[in-house]
């Protein structure tokens, strides 16, 4: 028999058997040669295993939780649109019902309703606009990540007072409503002003 | 057994899970030497190794809730630290340059003389061979785990790593006479 080829060896070593494995087992026994391969096969990935473990030059750590924050915060953007489709729909469903309740409605809480819907997809837009360039993903100067991130916390916190319209007085509820959902678009305008006009700028 | 630990891990990953930046940093400090380590035995550069480094920490406090226990952690965030630095082999489409060199110029008379060690004769390998040999001799990945990861079949994985063998045999001055 001629003496194992690597690929041979080293299917000695898989914990599997294949086809022909005993006979190659059989023949490294009595092979002298092949014995010596198969041991510096093994010794070779010792040696391998034995190397010293690289560490990071850099602690990048630091910039690594400003990403997750940022992804963190920018999930819970998304997801509170989503809720907003929800709560227009709500307010929706109270104009359309509120005449047979005997609260006639007003021209002027149709029309609220009909600028609260459009509001809201201008805001699902500019998110998306926002989604498209991803900048999860980006790496931002410090500048800009200051700037993008105050935008954000004010997000956060026209989010949160979205949620409390809910609880809100049925009569001041669609104006409350109306007031943030415009205030939520002039921030995320803001937004794809800092992401997406500086990477045009910069040429991403 | 896990050969990295992390301290306490049964207090530490439910406030990883609600995005505790403390306890994240725990998480990171465990686990960033051998993520590091992986990368950057696998991808060609250091700086693509930080960035493979940092993309699986994201993903890992993204997907930590996904993460049940049933196995070890260290095998579940090396699992995405090892797609991650396969993925950016794959975005950055190295030049098997060295390998092709190897296949069609015989092996020059230096090389011969020149006994490489360890660290510089896996540097040489083409960036597909180490990556299979790492995952396989040092990681402990099966062929038919490194080919899922790859999205190849059994048969390169096993291919790869015996050439790499022949290759690495023969720069560590290793081969012995017939």
């Amino acid at each position: 028999m001629t003496h194992l080829t690597m690929d041979q060896l080293l299917t000695l070593r898989e914990p599997g058997k294949e086809p022909g494995v005993q006979g190659w087992r059989d023949h490294a026994e009595v092979c002298e040669l092949c014995r010596a391969e198969l041991e510096r096969l093994d010794q070779r990935m010792a040696r391998l295993r034995a190397l010293p473990t690289l560490r990071p030059g850099r602690n990048r750590f630091a910039e690594l939780q400003v990403r997750t924050r940022r992804e963190r915060r920018w999930r819970q953007i998304r997801l509170f649109s989503l809720a907003g489709l929800g709560l227009a729909a709500a307010v929706a469903l109270a104009v359309v019902l509120a005449p047979r309740f005997g609260a006639p409605a007003a021209p002027a809480r149709l029309a609220e309703q009909q600028e609260l819907d459009s509001i809201i997809a201008s805001s699902r837009r500019l998110e998306g606009a926002i989604q498209d360039y991803n900048p999860e993903q980006r790496v931002i100067d410090g500048r800009t990540a200051v700037v993008a991130q105050s935008i954000e916390d004010k997000l956060a916190r026209v989010d949160h007072q979205l949620q409390l319209v809910d609880l809100m007085d049925q009569r001041v509820r669609q104006q409350e409503a109306l007031r943030l959902w415009r205030e939520r678009v002039g921030l995320l305008n803001a937004l794809v002003d800092v992401h997406v006009t500086r990477a045009r700028s910069v040429g991403f | 057994m896990d050969l990295y630990r992390l301290a306490d891990a049964d207090a530490v990953l439910p406030r990883v899970r609600a995005g505790d930046p403390a306890a994240q940093e725990e998480l990171y400090r465990a686990y960033e030497a051998p993520v590091y380590n992986l990368a950057r035995r696998i991808c060609r550069t250091a700086e693509d190794a930080e960035d493979v480094l940092q993309e699986t920490f994201l993903e890992v406090f993204r997907s930590i809730g996904r993460f049940r226990g049933d196995g070890s952690l260290w095998g579940w965030v090396r699992t995405i630290a090892s797609s991650k630095a396969l993925m950016r082999l794959r975005r950055n489409k190295y030049r098997e340059t060295d390998e092709l060199q190897d296949d069609v110029l015989p092996l020059r008379r230096e090389d011969t003389a020149l006994r490489m060690d360890l660290e510089a004769a896996l540097e040489r390998l083409s960036p597909t061979s180490r990556a299979v040999v790492w995952l396989h001799d040092v990681e402990g990945y099966t062929h038919e785990e490194i080919a899922a990861m790859m999205q190849k079949t059994v048969s390169f994985s096993k291919s790869q790593l015996a050439r790499a063998h022949t290759r690495l045999r023969r720069w560590l001055g290793e081969e012995v006479p017939a």
